[in-house]
């Protein structure tokens, strides 16, 4: 029997790294044709150059797609934070009724296709006699970020001792003040993480925006789509694909590392800041499941 | 400061079909130390929040100095709250977490500052006034709650079982700096424990609390000696409870009748009841005397088991009525109590005086038949 656990040990080894490779690889060869001095992402490499970053950088189009898509994120990032916020205090709330009704609409978001979403938000808009807009495409935005919100700032609410809004109010503050003075700044940090959430949700998305922003103004992911039929694009796409990435992976350190910090820093206490970064989505879910 | 009169009138509170507190009516003078004594989901809790004004009462008043603060928010009760868990805020230093009552009245910051320093002093914790809340332990903490209730000079402090997190020596070192703090600061402390021996040892008087009932209500001295029901004789200190019927004795006095064999005359308790009951005897007050010797209300019995405390005996007797007892024997003077092996033949005397009558419980709780174990 010992000789069959090293080859399932091998075996799952194997495919752990063959596994990881699978995601990586692409991200490796972006980053490797984005200084390829050639117009054909093809092997072998024609030298090295950065001079795809300055044009990308100098082609309207796209720096004003990924300007669109930023501020689109941010504002969909900002109001799904802020109903996030509300749902999650409702939803800790001993007298909701109908819970289970209204915690499956609000994660419903999470297993619908984007695109039905897209085509179900098309049609409301038609019905509702209202033109395609970047707004049409916050608010549809705001829609698929939510799920996000609640589940990074639900099980953090719940963490928090209930009796200490209570002593808030017993020390003589009104609901909001104790809110404000105590609730709210011991989310910071919770804040903060669903809005990067958030923020990434919304600028990778695609469907959406593809059928709600007017054919002139496409978020940075239509961008992409649209000139991959140009393959004099290509390699600025690449190029400016290779940032995305970068940054986007900074985000994700600085998010889950400042979020650590910030939560020491805040309660003055390395056990209990342990304890709250031990929560990932996984556990919100379930935590939100059994809500 | 002024008053701190509690007087809690036909105060009722359900949670759908379950009544957590049924019709409870309480005077509670001010300055008094008073506890709520009871095991978990007698309603004590409840009795307090409804105090403090975090449950709103489903009938029933609770009047504050004569005032009518059924339906006020805690923010506007001259109440403050210690929790059980603290409630500190961890994310501000303890004398912002001190100060945080006071700037949320119209308080000058010299004030502020002043009186918070002055709150520090009275909890001895001056030098953390720069920590946070989970910096500190948790005797330290549990201080902390107390200044920042008291620094608002309430009428009334309600305390929601405070020392429960804390380990057997802290919670007794506690419990006394507690009640020296209520005679220096001078205003009614309303207490809720399971804890026996705290409400005993702290309060002026007590209310034991039964399925959301008062069962009983008095001093700490007329509530052990003079227990009403089992259920109260049961929860404070130990307790030989034995079932018995009632018959007529001569003189103001009861027939205990234990079994079929044997006859007790009880002289305390209620000696008007008739009928099936519960009798009830401290273990200090039984004497063991050599087997053999007869008279009125001896049983004899036999040893079955000595716990040896250092300063008495509890001494386990199997009775020939077939009930047991558990006898406090303490050495007296020069004469060292009797050591008394297992198997030991001996006669009880159970003194007509200490033999007590009970009378049903008002609540539900079942009757527990307590084992013998040493007293805390």
């Amino acid at each position: 029997m010992r000789s069959g656990g090293v080859v399932v040990k091998v075996l799952l080894s194997a495919y752990f790294w063959l596994f990881l490779a699978f995601l990586l690889v692409p991200l490796v060869v972006l980053v490797v044709f984005a200084f390829d001095n050639s117009t054909t992402a093809t092997l072998p490499l024609e030298g090295l150059t950065t001079s795809w970053f300055s044009e990308a950088f100098t082609n309207g189009q796209l720096t004003k797609a990924l300007a669109r898509s930023a501020t689109i994120a941010v504002v969909a990032a900002i109001i799904a934070t802020v109903l996030g916020l509300m749902a999650s205090v409702g939803l800790t709330s001993d007298r909701l009724r109908l819970r289970s009704l209204t915690v499956a609409s609000l994660m419903l978001p999470l297993v619908v296709p984007y695109i039905s979403l897209a085509v179900g938000l098309v049609i409301l808009l038609q019905a509702m006699a209202v033109q395609t807009s970047l707004t049409a495409v916050v608010l549809g935005h705001v829609v698929i970020a939510l799920p996000f919100a609640i589940l990074v700032l639900l099980p953090r609410l719940r963490t928090l001792d209930p009796s200490m809004n209570e002593a808030a109010r017993d020390l003589g503050a009104s609901d909001l003040t104790a809110f404000g003075r105590i609730t709210l700044p011991l989310l910071g940090p919770a804040l903060v993480s669903s809005f990067l959430i958030s923020f990434v949700t919304s600028f990778d998305e695609f469907a959406i925006a593809s059928f709600l922003a007017p054919s002139g103004q496409p978020t940075y992911p239509v961008f992409l789509y649209a000139s991959s039929r140009t393959p004099a694009l290509l390699p600025q796409v690449i190029a400016i694909g290779t940032l995305v990435i970068a940054f986007s992976l900074a985000l994700v350190l600085v998010a889950e590392g400042g979020r650590r910090w910030a939560e020491k820093r805040l309660v003055g206490d390395v056990e209990f800041a342990d304890e709250v970064s031990e929560e990932n989505l996984a556990e919100g879910l379930v935590m939100v499941a059994k809500s | 400061m002024s008053g701190g009169q509690i007087e809690l009138v036909g105060l009722t509170k359900r949670f759908g079909n379950f009544t957590a507190v049924d019709e409870i009516d309480l005077d509670i003078p001010a300055g008094e130390f008073f506890s709520l004594l009871g095991p978990s989901g007698c309603g004590k809790t409840t009795t307090l929040r409804m105090v403090a004004g975090f449950e709103e009462p489903d009938a029933g008043e609770v009047r504050l100095d004569g005032h009518d603060m059924s339906r006020t928010s805690p923010a506007k009760r001259p109440v403050n709250t210690v929790f059980q868990s603290y409630a500190l805020f961890p994310h501000l230093r303890i004398s912002d977490n001190v100060a945080f009552g006071l700037r949320r009245q119209k308080v000058s910051r010299s004030e502020v500052r002043s009186r918070v320093s002055e709150a520090l002093e009275l909890v001895q914790l001056s030098q953390y006034a720069n920590r946070k809340p989970n910096q500190l332990s948790g005797g330290q903490q549990q201080r902390v709650a107390l200044a920042r209730a008291l620094v608002l000079k309430p009428s009334v402090l309600l305390l929601d079982e405070p020392l429960g997190a804390l380990d057997a020596k802290l919670r007794r070192q506690l419990q006394v700096e507690l009640k020296q703090l209520q005679e220096q600061v001078g205003i009614t402390f309303l207490y809720v424990t399971h804890d026996q021996e705290e409400a005993l040892t702290m309060s002026d008087r007590l209310a034991v609390m039964n399925s959301g009932r008062v069962e009983q209500s008095g001093r700490p001295r007329d509530m052990y000696e003079e227990p009403e029901t089992a259920y109260v004789a049961d929860f404070l200190g130990v307790s030989n409870l034995m079932k018995a019927r009632i018959t007529d004795a001569p003189g103001s006095r009861s027939a205990v009748l234990l079994g079929d064999d044997f006859t007790l005359t009880a002289g305390a308790g209620d000696l008007a009841l008739r009928g099936e009951t519960t009798v009830t005897i401290r273990p200090e007050r039984v004497v063991l005397e050599q087997a053999g010797v007869s008279g009125e209300n001896r049983i004899p019995g036999m040893v079955t088991r000595t716990v040896y405390l250092g300063a008495a005996q509890q001494v386990h007797v199997q009775m020939a009525s077939e009930h047991t007892l558990m006898v406090l024997s303490s050495h007296q003077g020069d004469e060292p109590a009797a050591q008394l092996p297992p198997g030991t033949a001996v006669t009880c005397y159970l003194p007509a005086a200490a033999v007590r009558v009970l009378r049903p419980s008002a609540g539900s709780a079942p009757l527990q038949s307590k084992s013998a174990v040493a007293t805390k």
